[in-house]
């Protein structure tokens, strides 16, 4: 085992964990915060994406052990106060959701883009959520709803 | 025929409504089946074969046993009855494809399972195989069942006997004929099988939380596995990560094994998939080898129709018997023709099973199909427009199942699309390229589709309604959302019929405790008969409190209706209230229709309702009118109505790397009536890509049995850098026969999309592809290289 | 499976120490990406490692810099930093190109460029440009450094180092003023594997004739390495439709030749020809067709 020490969702974490444990796996285990979902397990399908230090990366193949003082923001880190985040009502208004399952994995490759790019072209969205697979919605009305997103935030600021 | 946007009527129908179960998941809430564990659970896990054919001679379980943390390892020997209720394995000591189990444990960790897995001894003699339809139909070829000693289940063989095929024949101009043949495609929801089987005796003898498409498909499983009844079984459905019909046989024989080992042990047993596993064990899309002939006159009319529709079973069987039901009553596309003769049957093989897949066969009858009808337009030297003007559906034509339709929208929906995408002349302009890097192209597809079971199975389901004394409303019924919106679109039908506010109702999902089995939510039936039962309990419900309204005084009191209604004081004064049928109740309030400013609302009546001991809930079944079909030549009434699309697809291909970009998708569907038009248009943009995967790059690749792909890196679905522009045209028609005249969509809109790709490929390169999906090797070269 | 040991050294010597010390057993963990799936598949690379020693914490493995007219890139460099480098784009832009490629953003976030390459795999984006740049693998051990050009960290089962080796940055000329091109040919536009790629550069004299020439295909051989006889035949001609279609069909012939007739090579020959004269057509900014 090993110690590691770093912030999730703002709240400072240290606990011991496996030296081959996976970051999606103590999320969802040992932290209980099952919004991160797992979906092929090789880095391949985005479901798990967090962001870790500003940058969306796939939990599924980060290695616990190496995140000593790193931010990691999950889903359970985006709305705040019981509000949904920009990013999560649109999607909502543009029906941008099926199943959910890639969902939050979407959302935190959109809010990593945003955060990042706030006036991102159709293309540069579609580059950032190429990495999370959907099979519902066939991503047009998560391209509508990202860009939507965006065009809130410009208002707000 | 309008476009969606002209009905009216409707107070909640009809509208973008936000999906009911939406903010749970933006913001990872909800929970899925995966996302549970319990104290004192256990890890459950499968050893699998990896071989197409074997026969298991020695397994030695005991170095796993030997594992401090492994709790249980059994094999076949140790089950009583490792055959389950259908045909499939729980588990095997003759293996039958790769993905059969011949061992399961159950340990403290994941880890553990993998090294009690690991640790199992297994000496197996290969047996020979047969991997394909044309050599399992060779004469003695090796039989996969004993059962079925020339591999054709027979249980699966239908037949069209329409007119006189032979003599339409003689009389035709033009006889055309081709073969096709298309591929294993893995659905590829996002979540993975999962399950977590406990014990609790005061829920039963087994409760199983589990990604079901049909929880009470599911429990069927348990129970066998158990030998135990039904009513001690509880299986509560989690949200499902995407199904696609993929979360049956699969989960099924997951829940069940988790649920021995739960037995086993006496501890929560939890399996989740992972993804090679779902890759290996749910089923497929059965791969067709699709014959057709067609004898067509000069004038280009059909008049002779003949085809041979075989599908790879794999090893089990696995709906193949329904889905050629359906293989059959579509055997001969989206045309009017008068002499049809064709036979479905499905063959074993050492694969891994198909079984349902969005579109139970149909995205495979029609990529032959509308090749064919493009081709047989080519031999005539006729436009394939005007071919299928000519010969498509019409009012008062008959489909091959003889039965004949009304409300026919498919020209109306083929000629908008047309014009709409400006085919006709693209077409032309594409034919002379002359490029030698890329070609553009364009084609189309057209399609009819029965709604719901039809003759299939009896499309009947249960619905009960409560209203609380608060005003709210909870829907309970058998059907399950799978994630096309099926509970935004269940509460909209609830809030339309019972006359409630949309925000007032909930449903959870189906628990199998608590409500009859209502049958799978397969077949676009959930919203188009599935959702029958919840419109006539909504409408009953609306009945009884309109009367419990009256019962309870609230339109006795004449002053205030005098009083808001602006009425002199004592005009009212004989006004009786009486009859239900002065009140309506309508977005949670009740009025007089006459004096309608008066208003009560809904959650004073029910906050009274409960003290008074009325009744306010309601149960109603639905038996849907009969269809009846005759055996021998599938004449009959197939399904209660037919939804119609068309699919335009324009594509650039690279010429010299075989590379085709799906640039542009057309997609037109009569909806008969838009319940939530935001999610049809969903179930549009998501059918359009899932069809688009496979017209060119999805393919399980089975080589002698083993699956080449068996995750998401190999086996390729479209990303959003992939997707196409897309155009969705949604019609509306009066076609009484669904729930609030709504028409299946959800299969419909990905049937015809790789089709309608392959006939554009074809308008590009001159070069016809016969086997799907187009990938980089079969349009450079015509062939895969394995 | 072992218990696997972690460590984090935060200098060079130190992490050399460590490698050094558990020899074969020691695994370099860059970006994780492949490392870690070869874990969760318990892959044979994998079966005798017992300790993993993460690179975040070495400063130099870290950053690109132009040193003297070479560009010097941090092994720890991951794709997302590449492809968006400025000095990338300036002197090895289709580096940047191959890089902004590979996988999803996510892959890109935390993959890297010396995981990329010493991952081994034939269809590993950035080796296709890192050799056609002439690049050098500084492989760093305990005893001291080497520099090995990128094709020759190759041996028969993927990229070859000895135990307590790591690859700690890669070192190319500028190619600044070059015209380069990288083209990647997947079953899809993202999240593929190369079926192949070509990475091409040319330096153009005065007179517009092709002075000096690249050409990488990457897929084509065992291991990452240029087509010299088509890129000699470019050596003092004007860049032309012609001129690149005939290098096309020597590269094809090229492979056929060192690879021999395989079942792949029926899609190969043709799609490498169209590839290497496409790259080369982009490389000069010719049209691909009149």
């Amino acid at each position: 085992m090993i110690t590691v020490d770093f912030t999730v969702n703002g709240e400072r974490v240290k606990l011991d964990v496996s030296e081959s444990a996976r970051l999606v796996d103590l999320l969802r285990e040992t932290l209980g915060l099952t919004g991160t979902k797992e979906g092929c397990a090789v880095g391949e399908c985005g479901a798990c994406t967090v962001i870790v230090n500003g940058k969306a990366v796939c939990s599924c193949i980060t290695l616990a052990a190496g995140l000593n003082g790193a931010n990691v923001i999950t889903i359970e880190g985006v709305s705040k106060n019981g509000e949904l985040d920009d990013i999560q009502q649109a999607i909502l208004d543009h029906h941008a959701l099926q199943c959910g399952f890639c969902t939050p994995g979407i959302v935190m490759s959109a809010k990593a883009l945003l955060d990042a790019n706030p006036n991102p072209t159709t293309e540069e969205i579609q580059q950032a959520i190429a990495g999370n697979l959907c099979r519902c919605t066939g991503y047009q009305q998560v391209i509508d709803a990202i860009a939507d997103a965006a065009e809130r935030r410009a208002v707000q600021e | 025929m309008p476009l969606f946007g002209d009905k009216t009527g409707f107070d909640v129908l009809n509208q973008s409504k936000p999906r009911i179960d939406g903010a749970d998941k933006v913001t990872g809430r909800t929970r899925y089946a995966a996302d549970y564990t319990m104290p004192g659970m256990l890890y459950g896990g499968m050893l699998r074969s990896g071989l197409a054919s074997a026969r298991v001679v020695h397994i030695d379980i005991s170095p796993a046993l030997a594992i401090p943390g492994v709790h249980a390892a059994i094999t076949a020997k140790e089950l009583p009855n490792a055959k389950s209720w259908a045909s499939y394995q729980y588990l095997t000591d003759v293996v039958r494809y790769e993905g059969d189990v011949v061992a399961l444990v159950a340990a403290e960790s994941r880890e553990l399972v993998r090294d009690a897995l690991e640790a199992i001894e297994v000496e197996y003699e290969p047996l020979d195989a047969v991997y394909d339809i044309r050599s399992a139909i060779q004469p003695g070829a090796h039989a996969v069942h004993e059962e079925y000693p020339d591999n054709k289940f027979s249980q699966s063989v239908y037949r069209i006997k329409k007119g006189d095929v032979e003599a339409a024949f003689a009389r035709a101009d033009v006889i055309v004929e081709r073969e096709y043949e298309t591929q294993y495609a893995e659905h590829a929801y996002i979540e993975p099988e999962a399950v977590l089987a406990y014990n609790n005796p005061n829920e039963g003898d087994m409760t199983v939380l589990s990604s079901s498409q049909n929880p009470f498909f599911t429990r069927r499983y348990v129970a066998d596995i158990l030998g135990t009844s039904m009513n001690r079984v509880q299986i509560i459905q989690q949200t499902l990560g995407g199904s696609f019909g993929g979360k049956e046989e699969g989960v099924g024989l997951a829940a069940a094994r988790a649920a021995y080992l739960a037995r086993l042990t006496g501890r929560p047993v939890k399996i989740v998939f992972s993804r090679e596993e779902s890759f290996l064990e749910s089923a497929k899309r059965h791969p067709f080898l699709l014959r057709y002939k067609a004898g067509i006159t000069k004038e280009g009319r059909i008049i002779a129709w003949q085809g041979t529709q075989i599908d790879n079973c794999g090893a089990y069987n696995n709906q193949t018997q329904f889905m050629n039901w359906r293989a059959n009553a579509h055997s001969a596309g989206a045309y009017a023709i008068d002499n049809i003769e064709t036979e479905t049957f499905g063959v074993f093989t050492n694969n891994v099973h198909g079984g349902a897949f969005r579109g139970y066969s149909s995205p495979q009858l029609i990529y032959g199909q509308e090749q064919f009808i493009d081709e047989c337009a080519a031999e005539l030297g006729m436009r394939e427009t005007d071919f299928r003007r000519i010969n498509c559906l019409k009012d008062g034509l008959s489909n091959a199942t003889g039965t004949t339709l009304n409300t026919v929208t498919l020209s109306e929906v083929m000629e908008y699309t047309l014009a709409q995408t400006d085919y006709e002349n693209k077409r032309a302009k594409h034919a002379k390229q002359t490029s030698k890097e890329y070609r553009y192209g364009i084609g189309m597809a057209i399609s009819h589709r029965s709604c719901g079971f039809g003759a299939e199975a009896p499309d009947a389901s249960g619905a009960m309604l409560i209203a609380n004394e608060d005003g709210s409303v909870y829907l309970n019924t058998g059907l399950a959302e799978n994630g096309q919106g099926l509970k935004t679109a269940y509460a909209m039908i609830v809030a339309e019929s019972l006359g409630v506010c949309y925000e007032a109702v909930s449903f959870y999902g189906t628990n199998t405790h608590s409500i009859p089995d209502c049958g799978m939510t397969v077949a676009s039936r959930g919203t188009v008969m599935g959702a029958q039962s919840v419109k006539l309990a909504g409408l009953k419900l609306n009945a009884i409190m309109r009367q419990n309204a009256i019962e309870l005084g609230f339109f006795s009191d004449t002053a205030k209706i005098e009083k808001a209604c602006g009425l002199a004081e004592g005009s009212l004064r004989d006004l009786v209230v009486s009859d239900p049928e002065q009140l309506e109740l309508k977005q949670s309030e009740f009025y007089l229709k006459e004096y309608p400013a008066y208003r009560v609302p809904f959650g004073a009546v029910t906050g009274s309702g409960l003290w008074a001991g009325k009744q306010m809930s309601a149960f109603e079944w639905f038996t849907p009118p009969p269809c009846i079909q005759d055996h021998e030549t599938g004449q009959g009434t197939a399904a209660p109505t037919y939804a119609y699309g068309c699919v335009v697809a324009e594509v650039r291909v690279d010429l010299r790397t075989g590379y085709v970009d799906v640039l542009h998708v057309t997609s037109s569907h009569d909806v008969g009536t838009a319940v939530n038009p935001a999610l049809i248009r969903g179930q549009v943009y998501g059918g359009i890509v899932m069809g688009q995967g496979y017209g060119i790059c999805e393919d399980m690749e089975p080589v002698k049995g083993k699956c080449v792909c068996t995750n998401l890196d190999s086996y390729i679905i479209p990303t959003a850098m992939d997707i196409p522009e897309m155009q969705i045209n949604l019609f509306e028609c009066d076609d009484p026969s669904g729930t609030y005249g709504a028409k299946s969509v959800g299969e419909p809109a990905t049937e015809a999309v790789a089709a309608a790709i392959a006939n554009a490929i074809a308008n590009a390169t001159g070069k016809r592809i016969r086997t799907n999906p187009a990938s980089l090797e079969q349009v450079l070269l015509g062939k895969k290289l394995r | 499976m072992h218990q696997l040991q972690y460590a984090c050294p935060t200098t060079l010597n130190e992490c050399l120490l460590l490698m050094k010390e558990a020899g074969a057993e020691a695994m370099p963990y860059a970006g994780g990406t492949d490392v870690m799936i070869h874990l969760r598949e318990r892959a044979s690379c994998v079966q005798n490692i017992r300790l993993l020693v993460d690179l975040a914490k070495l400063e130099p493995l870290h950053g690109i810099r132009l040193e003297n007219g070479m560009i010097h890139l941090g092994a720890m460099t991951t794709h997302a930093e590449a492809a968006a480098s400025v000095l990338l784009h300036e002197h090895a832009p289709f580096l940047a190109a191959a890089a902004a490629t590979v996988g999803s953003q996510q892959i890109r976030n935390t993959g890297t460029i010396g995981g990329n390459v010493c991952n081994g795999s034939p269809a590993a984006d950035t080796a296709s440009p890192l050799t056609a740049l002439y690049a050098e693998a500084v492989v760093a051990s305990a005893s001291g450094t080497r520099n090995v050009p990128v094709p020759k960290l190759y041996g028969r089962n993927g990229v070859e180092l000895a135990p307590g080796e790591l690859v700690t940055e890669f070192v190319f000329p500028s190619f600044a003023g070059w015209k380069t091109s990288f083209i990647k040919l997947g079953r899809r536009k993202a999240l593929a594997i190369s079926r192949m790629n070509v990475a091409a550069a040319l330096e153009l004299q005065d007179d517009g004739t092709i002075s000096s020439a690249r050409i990488a295909p990457g897929c084509v051989f065992r291991s990452p390495d240029r087509v010299h006889e088509a890129e000699e035949l470019l050596i003092g001609k004007a860049p032309s439709r012609a001129l690149f279609a005939e290098a096309g069909q020597l590269s094809s012939e090229e492979m056929i030749r060192r690879t021999g007739v395989r079942w792949s090579t029926a899609y190969k020959q043709p799609v490498l020809e169209a590839l290497v004269e496409r790259a080369l057509l982009q490389a000069a900014g010719l049209p691909l067709e009149e």
